[in-house]
Protein backbone atom coordinates (compact mmCIF):
# COMPACT_ATOMS: atom_id res chain seq x y z
CA UNK A 1 0.00 0.00 0.00
CA UNK A 2 1.20 3.08 -0.98
CA UNK A 3 1.55 5.67 2.34
CA UNK A 4 1.60 9.52 1.75
CA UNK A 5 3.84 10.98 4.29
CA UNK A 6 2.94 14.43 4.97
CA UNK A 7 5.30 17.28 4.33
CA UNK A 8 5.78 19.20 7.63
CA UNK A 9 6.84 22.76 7.73
CA UNK A 10 9.89 24.11 8.88
CA UNK A 11 10.51 27.65 9.59
CA UNK A 12 13.69 29.20 9.69
CA UNK A 13 13.32 31.82 12.81
CA UNK A 14 15.91 34.30 13.82
CA UNK A 15 16.02 36.90 15.33
CA UNK A 16 17.96 40.28 14.57
CA UNK A 17 19.57 41.63 18.43
CA UNK A 18 21.25 44.24 16.29
CA UNK A 19 17.77 45.64 14.81
CA UNK A 20 15.39 44.13 17.16
CA UNK A 21 13.98 42.88 14.03
CA UNK A 22 12.21 38.75 13.86
CA UNK A 23 13.01 37.21 10.63
CA UNK A 24 11.35 34.44 8.97
CA UNK A 25 12.42 32.54 6.08
CA UNK A 26 14.45 36.09 5.49
CA UNK A 27 11.05 38.33 5.95
CA UNK A 28 10.78 40.99 8.63
CA UNK A 29 7.66 39.66 10.45
CA UNK A 30 5.80 41.14 13.08
CA UNK A 31 2.83 40.01 15.76
CA UNK A 32 -0.26 41.70 16.14
CA UNK A 33 -3.50 41.28 17.30
CA UNK A 34 -7.47 40.87 16.20
CA UNK A 35 -8.21 44.44 17.19
CA UNK A 36 -5.41 45.53 14.48
CA UNK A 37 -6.35 42.97 11.66
CA UNK A 38 -9.88 43.90 11.93
CA UNK A 39 -9.76 47.36 12.10
CA UNK A 40 -7.70 47.41 9.04
CA UNK A 41 -10.12 45.28 7.17
CA UNK A 42 -13.09 48.09 8.30
CA UNK A 43 -10.87 50.91 7.28
CA UNK A 44 -10.67 48.86 3.69
CA UNK A 45 -14.21 48.31 3.37
CA UNK A 46 -15.12 51.73 4.12
CA UNK A 47 -12.88 53.04 1.81
CA UNK A 48 -14.83 52.04 -1.51
CA UNK A 49 -13.91 55.34 -2.94
CA UNK A 50 -10.48 53.31 -3.83
CA UNK A 51 -11.52 50.08 -3.58
CA UNK A 52 -9.10 49.42 -0.66
CA UNK A 53 -11.28 46.08 -0.37
CA UNK A 54 -9.26 45.28 -3.45
CA UNK A 55 -6.06 47.21 -2.00
CA UNK A 56 -6.02 45.09 0.94
CA UNK A 57 -6.74 41.38 -0.35
CA UNK A 58 -4.07 42.08 -3.27
CA UNK A 59 -1.38 43.40 -0.57
CA UNK A 60 -2.06 40.24 1.46
CA UNK A 61 -1.62 38.32 -2.11
CA UNK A 62 2.07 40.06 -2.85
CA UNK A 63 3.86 39.38 0.66
CA UNK A 64 2.21 35.46 0.70
CA UNK A 65 3.38 34.75 -2.75
CA UNK A 66 6.70 35.99 -2.59
CA UNK A 67 6.67 34.19 0.87
CA UNK A 68 5.33 30.80 -0.38
CA UNK A 69 7.09 30.15 -3.68
CA UNK A 70 10.52 31.66 -1.82
CA UNK A 71 9.63 28.46 0.52
CA UNK A 72 8.67 26.13 -1.87
CA UNK A 73 12.24 27.15 -3.89
CA UNK A 74 14.51 27.21 -1.03
CA UNK A 75 13.36 24.09 0.10
CA UNK A 76 12.74 22.02 -3.05
CA UNK A 77 8.68 21.44 -2.78
CA UNK A 78 7.88 20.56 -5.73
CA UNK A 79 4.92 18.47 -6.13
CA UNK A 80 0.94 19.73 -6.08
CA UNK A 81 0.51 18.31 -2.59
CA UNK A 82 3.47 18.92 -0.73
CA UNK A 83 2.83 22.63 -1.92
CA UNK A 84 -0.60 22.81 -1.24
CA UNK A 85 0.06 21.05 2.50
CA UNK A 86 2.66 23.57 3.21
CA UNK A 87 0.86 26.42 1.98
CA UNK A 88 -2.12 25.40 4.52
CA UNK A 89 0.60 25.11 7.57
CA UNK A 90 2.01 28.48 6.78
CA UNK A 91 -1.78 29.74 7.02
CA UNK A 92 -1.58 28.28 10.18
CA UNK A 93 1.81 29.14 11.51
CA UNK A 94 0.58 32.50 11.08
CA UNK A 95 -2.19 32.26 12.99
CA UNK A 96 -5.02 33.36 10.46
CA UNK A 97 -6.73 29.59 11.13
CA UNK A 98 -7.07 26.35 9.75
CA UNK A 99 -7.38 25.77 5.73
CA UNK A 100 -8.48 23.14 3.63
CA UNK A 101 -7.77 23.00 0.02
CA UNK A 102 -10.63 20.92 -1.39
CA UNK A 103 -9.01 21.14 -5.14
CA UNK A 104 -7.17 23.14 -6.85
CA UNK A 105 -6.67 22.84 -10.61
CA UNK A 106 -4.91 25.83 -13.00
CA UNK A 107 -8.75 27.13 -13.69
CA UNK A 108 -10.13 26.80 -10.60
CA UNK A 109 -10.35 25.30 -7.15
CA UNK A 110 -12.44 25.58 -3.93
CA UNK A 111 -11.24 26.21 0.15
CA UNK A 112 -12.51 25.54 3.32
CA UNK A 113 -11.80 27.42 6.17
CA UNK A 114 -12.67 26.09 9.48
CA UNK A 115 -11.67 28.36 11.42
CA UNK A 116 -10.37 31.49 10.86
CA UNK A 117 -8.66 34.88 12.67
CA UNK A 118 -10.54 37.60 11.02
CA UNK A 119 -14.07 36.36 11.40
CA UNK A 120 -13.76 35.27 14.55
CA UNK A 121 -11.79 38.12 15.78
CA UNK A 122 -14.24 40.22 13.77
CA UNK A 123 -17.16 38.35 16.08
CA UNK A 124 -14.91 39.11 19.46
CA UNK A 125 -14.99 42.69 18.49
CA UNK A 126 -18.25 43.97 17.00
CA UNK A 127 -19.99 40.42 16.54
CA UNK A 128 -21.50 39.11 13.41
CA UNK A 129 -21.42 40.83 9.84
CA UNK A 130 -23.81 39.86 6.66
CA UNK A 131 -21.26 40.26 4.24
CA UNK A 132 -17.93 38.53 4.25
CA UNK A 133 -14.76 40.25 5.91
CA UNK A 134 -11.95 38.01 5.40
CA UNK A 135 -9.97 39.99 3.29
CA UNK A 136 -6.57 38.95 3.87
CA UNK A 137 -7.45 35.55 3.77
CA UNK A 138 -8.89 35.82 0.14
CA UNK A 139 -5.49 37.20 -0.56
CA UNK A 140 -3.65 34.80 0.93
CA UNK A 141 -5.64 32.12 -1.05
CA UNK A 142 -4.78 33.99 -4.24
CA UNK A 143 -1.18 33.78 -3.10
CA UNK A 144 -1.18 29.98 -2.58
CA UNK A 145 -3.06 29.07 -6.17
CA UNK A 146 -0.38 31.22 -7.77
CA UNK A 147 2.82 29.80 -6.13
CA UNK A 148 1.15 26.16 -6.26
CA UNK A 149 0.88 26.26 -9.79
CA UNK A 150 4.28 28.73 -10.54
CA UNK A 151 1.49 31.48 -12.17
CA UNK A 152 2.26 35.68 -11.46
CA UNK A 153 0.09 37.14 -9.16
CA UNK A 154 -3.41 38.38 -9.99
CA UNK A 155 -3.71 34.80 -12.11
CA UNK A 156 -6.69 33.80 -9.84
CA UNK A 157 -9.93 35.60 -8.14
CA UNK A 158 -11.35 34.35 -4.94
CA UNK A 159 -14.77 34.79 -4.03
CA UNK A 160 -15.69 34.47 -0.02
CA UNK A 161 -19.33 32.58 -0.91
CA UNK A 162 -19.87 31.67 3.06
CA UNK A 163 -18.35 33.07 5.95
CA UNK A 164 -17.65 32.22 9.63
CA UNK A 165 -18.56 35.81 11.00
CA UNK A 166 -22.23 35.40 8.76
CA UNK A 167 -22.77 32.23 11.02
CA UNK A 168 -21.75 29.32 8.97
CA UNK A 169 -19.81 26.74 10.73
CA UNK A 170 -16.99 27.15 8.35
CA UNK A 171 -15.76 30.04 5.49
CA UNK A 172 -15.65 28.39 1.86
CA UNK A 173 -13.90 30.51 -0.91
CA UNK A 174 -14.37 30.07 -5.11
CA UNK A 175 -11.07 30.15 -6.90
CA UNK A 176 -11.35 31.07 -10.46
CA UNK A 177 -8.57 31.60 -13.52
CA UNK A 178 -8.74 35.45 -14.44
CA UNK B 1 14.21 53.68 35.70
CA UNK B 2 14.56 50.42 37.14
CA UNK B 3 13.95 48.10 33.98
CA UNK B 4 16.87 46.30 33.09
CA UNK B 5 16.24 46.77 29.00
CA UNK B 6 18.65 44.17 27.92
CA UNK B 7 17.75 41.53 29.99
CA UNK B 8 13.86 42.09 29.26
CA UNK B 9 14.90 42.26 24.82
CA UNK B 10 16.95 39.17 25.61
CA UNK B 11 14.22 37.13 27.46
CA UNK B 12 10.88 38.53 25.78
CA UNK B 13 12.72 38.17 22.23
CA UNK B 14 12.91 34.84 22.89
CA UNK B 15 8.93 33.82 23.38
CA UNK B 16 7.56 31.78 21.07
CA UNK B 17 4.11 32.13 19.88
CA UNK B 18 2.34 28.91 18.07
CA UNK B 19 -0.77 28.29 16.58
CA UNK B 20 -2.97 25.89 17.84
CA UNK B 21 -4.86 22.97 16.59
CA UNK B 22 -7.19 25.52 14.74
CA UNK B 23 -4.56 27.45 13.20
CA UNK B 24 -5.23 30.40 15.94
CA UNK B 25 -2.74 31.93 18.27
CA UNK B 26 -4.79 33.00 21.71
CA UNK B 27 -2.83 34.81 23.97
CA UNK B 28 -2.54 38.10 26.24
CA UNK B 29 -6.50 38.46 25.80
CA UNK B 30 -6.57 38.65 21.63
CA UNK B 31 -6.29 36.33 18.60
CA UNK B 32 -2.37 37.17 17.41
CA UNK B 33 -1.37 36.92 13.76
CA UNK B 34 2.11 37.00 13.30
CA UNK B 35 2.35 37.98 8.98
CA UNK B 36 5.59 39.89 7.05
CA UNK B 37 5.51 43.38 8.23
CA UNK B 38 5.36 44.11 4.24
CA UNK B 39 1.86 43.76 4.10
CA UNK B 40 0.51 45.91 6.84
CA UNK B 41 3.13 48.85 5.64
CA UNK B 42 2.34 47.88 2.39
CA UNK B 43 -1.76 48.84 2.67
CA UNK B 44 -0.66 51.72 4.64
CA UNK B 45 1.48 53.43 2.41
CA UNK B 46 -0.39 52.50 -1.05
CA UNK B 47 -4.01 53.98 0.97
CA UNK B 48 -2.44 57.31 1.87
CA UNK B 49 -0.64 57.94 -0.88
CA UNK B 50 -3.99 57.34 -3.21
CA UNK B 51 -6.71 59.19 -0.81
CA UNK B 52 -7.38 62.48 -2.29
CA UNK B 53 -5.31 65.55 -0.31
CA UNK B 54 -8.50 66.27 2.00
CA UNK B 55 -8.99 62.78 2.76
CA UNK B 56 -5.42 61.85 4.13
CA UNK B 57 -5.95 63.44 7.73
CA UNK B 58 -9.15 60.69 7.89
CA UNK B 59 -6.71 57.77 6.76
CA UNK B 60 -4.03 58.39 9.09
CA UNK B 61 -6.28 58.44 12.30
CA UNK B 62 -8.01 55.61 11.33
CA UNK B 63 -4.57 53.66 10.19
CA UNK B 64 -3.45 54.73 13.80
CA UNK B 65 -6.74 53.99 15.49
CA UNK B 66 -6.11 50.28 14.40
CA UNK B 67 -2.53 50.25 16.59
CA UNK B 68 -3.86 52.18 19.26
CA UNK B 69 -6.75 49.42 19.96
CA UNK B 70 -3.98 46.98 19.29
CA UNK B 71 -1.89 48.32 21.71
CA UNK B 72 -4.54 48.87 23.89
CA UNK B 73 -5.61 45.37 24.30
CA UNK B 74 -2.84 44.07 23.51
CA UNK B 75 -0.56 45.76 25.57
CA UNK B 76 -2.73 45.45 28.81
CA UNK B 77 -2.31 41.76 27.69
CA UNK B 78 1.00 41.94 28.17
CA UNK B 79 1.45 43.51 31.15
CA UNK B 80 -1.01 40.94 33.24
CA UNK B 81 0.81 38.01 31.51
CA UNK B 82 2.82 35.28 33.23
CA UNK B 83 6.06 35.88 31.23
CA UNK B 84 5.73 39.57 32.41
CA UNK B 85 5.26 38.52 35.69
CA UNK B 86 8.56 36.28 35.54
CA UNK B 87 10.60 38.69 33.56
CA UNK B 88 9.27 42.23 33.98
CA UNK B 89 7.68 42.37 37.23
CA UNK B 90 10.05 41.96 39.35
CA UNK B 91 12.03 44.82 38.22
CA UNK B 92 9.20 47.32 38.61
CA UNK B 93 9.88 49.52 41.51
CA UNK B 94 7.91 52.54 40.88
CA UNK B 95 4.73 52.30 38.87
CA UNK B 96 3.30 52.76 36.49
CA UNK B 97 6.59 54.71 35.42
CA UNK B 98 8.57 50.98 35.46
CA UNK B 99 5.97 49.71 34.00
CA UNK B 100 5.80 52.31 30.57
CA UNK B 101 9.71 51.48 30.42
CA UNK B 102 9.35 47.82 30.28
CA UNK B 103 6.36 48.33 27.95
CA UNK B 104 8.93 49.86 25.50
CA UNK B 105 11.30 46.98 26.04
CA UNK B 106 8.87 44.43 25.24
CA UNK B 107 7.87 46.80 21.98
CA UNK B 108 11.22 46.24 20.75
CA UNK B 109 11.68 42.28 21.87
CA UNK B 110 8.46 41.69 19.53
CA UNK B 111 10.00 43.53 16.53
CA UNK B 112 7.84 46.33 16.98
CA UNK B 113 10.74 49.01 16.84
CA UNK B 114 13.65 49.58 18.65
CA UNK B 115 12.18 52.06 21.07
CA UNK B 116 13.08 54.25 24.48
CA UNK B 117 11.40 56.38 26.13
CA UNK B 118 13.47 59.12 26.64
CA UNK B 119 11.23 61.89 27.97
CA UNK B 120 8.74 61.10 30.46
CA UNK B 121 6.49 63.93 32.44
CA UNK B 122 4.57 61.65 34.25
CA UNK B 123 0.75 61.75 33.47
CA UNK B 124 1.24 64.21 31.05
CA UNK B 125 3.71 63.72 27.93
CA UNK B 126 6.03 60.99 26.71
CA UNK B 127 8.95 60.76 23.98
CA UNK B 128 9.96 58.47 22.48
CA UNK B 129 12.97 57.40 20.01
CA UNK B 130 13.14 54.65 17.38
CA UNK B 131 16.19 53.70 16.15
CA UNK B 132 14.65 50.94 13.46
CA UNK B 133 11.32 50.30 12.74
CA UNK B 134 9.50 48.60 9.87
CA UNK B 135 7.16 51.23 9.06
CA UNK B 136 10.39 53.37 7.62
CA UNK B 137 10.74 50.04 5.09
CA UNK B 138 8.53 52.13 2.97
CA UNK B 139 11.51 54.45 1.64
CA UNK B 140 13.91 52.43 0.59
CA UNK B 141 15.72 55.53 -1.52
CA UNK B 142 15.66 59.45 -0.20
CA UNK B 143 13.62 61.17 2.35
CA UNK B 144 9.64 61.29 2.31
CA UNK B 145 7.82 64.13 3.18
CA UNK B 146 5.55 62.15 4.86
CA UNK B 147 5.83 60.42 8.17
CA UNK B 148 4.77 57.13 8.09
CA UNK B 149 4.74 55.77 11.38
CA UNK B 150 1.14 55.05 12.32
CA UNK B 151 1.60 51.79 14.18
CA UNK B 152 4.36 53.15 16.37
CA UNK B 153 2.03 56.20 16.82
CA UNK B 154 -0.85 54.76 18.21
CA UNK B 155 1.05 52.03 20.11
CA UNK B 156 2.72 54.73 22.26
CA UNK B 157 -0.62 56.51 22.91
CA UNK B 158 -2.30 53.51 23.94
CA UNK B 159 0.47 52.61 26.53
CA UNK B 160 0.19 55.99 27.86
CA UNK B 161 -3.42 55.27 28.05
CA UNK B 162 -2.72 52.01 29.89
CA UNK B 163 -0.29 54.00 32.25
CA UNK B 164 -2.68 56.75 33.06
CA UNK B 165 -5.76 56.56 31.93
CA UNK B 166 -7.52 55.24 34.33
CA UNK B 167 -8.68 51.17 35.09
CA UNK B 168 -8.56 49.11 31.99
CA UNK B 169 -11.62 48.86 29.89
CA UNK B 170 -11.91 45.36 28.08
CA UNK B 171 -15.05 47.58 25.82
CA UNK B 172 -12.51 50.23 24.89
CA UNK B 173 -15.13 53.10 25.98
CA UNK B 174 -13.45 55.01 28.61
CA UNK B 175 -9.37 54.59 29.20
CA UNK B 176 -8.79 54.37 25.32
CA UNK B 177 -8.10 57.82 23.35
CA UNK B 178 -6.85 59.71 26.50
CA UNK B 179 -3.52 60.52 24.75
CA UNK B 180 -2.44 61.11 21.03
CA UNK B 181 0.67 60.59 19.73
CA UNK B 182 2.44 63.17 17.22
CA UNK B 183 5.62 62.10 14.75
CA UNK B 184 8.27 64.67 14.83
CA UNK B 185 11.20 62.50 13.13
CA UNK B 186 11.20 59.74 10.79
CA UNK B 187 13.59 57.57 9.45
CA UNK B 188 11.89 57.48 6.29
CA UNK B 189 12.10 61.14 6.12
CA UNK B 190 15.69 60.91 6.45
CA UNK B 191 15.97 61.40 10.46
CA UNK B 192 18.50 59.44 12.10
CA UNK B 193 15.59 58.16 14.05
CA UNK B 194 11.81 58.08 14.74
CA UNK B 195 10.27 60.39 17.27
CA UNK B 196 7.29 60.29 19.13
CA UNK B 197 5.37 62.78 21.69
CA UNK B 198 2.28 61.53 23.28
CA UNK B 199 0.36 64.03 25.02
CA UNK B 200 -3.26 64.48 26.86
CA UNK B 201 -5.72 63.84 24.02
Amino acid sequence: MTQYKKTELVLNKVFDAKLSRHLIEGSTVVLHCHHYATLYTQLAIDCALLDAKSLLAECSEEVWEGFLSNYYKTNGIASLADRITIGEQVYAAAGLGKMCVICAGTDSGEVVLEHSHVDEGWIKKWGKSDKPVNLIGAGFIAALFAAVFGKPQRSFSVIEVQSIVSGAACSRFSVVAR
Amino acid sequence: MNINRKQVISAMSQIEVQGNKDGLIPSFNVFVNMMPASFWTSFAERLTRRVPADMLDAAEFLLVNAAHECGYHTGYGIITSNEWKAVVEPMVKKTPEDILHGAFAVFTAWGWAKSEIVELDPGKKMVVRAYDYYEADVVEYGASAKKSAYMIRGVAAAFMDLAYGGTYDPTGKTGLRTFKCEQTKGIECGDEYGEFVVTKA
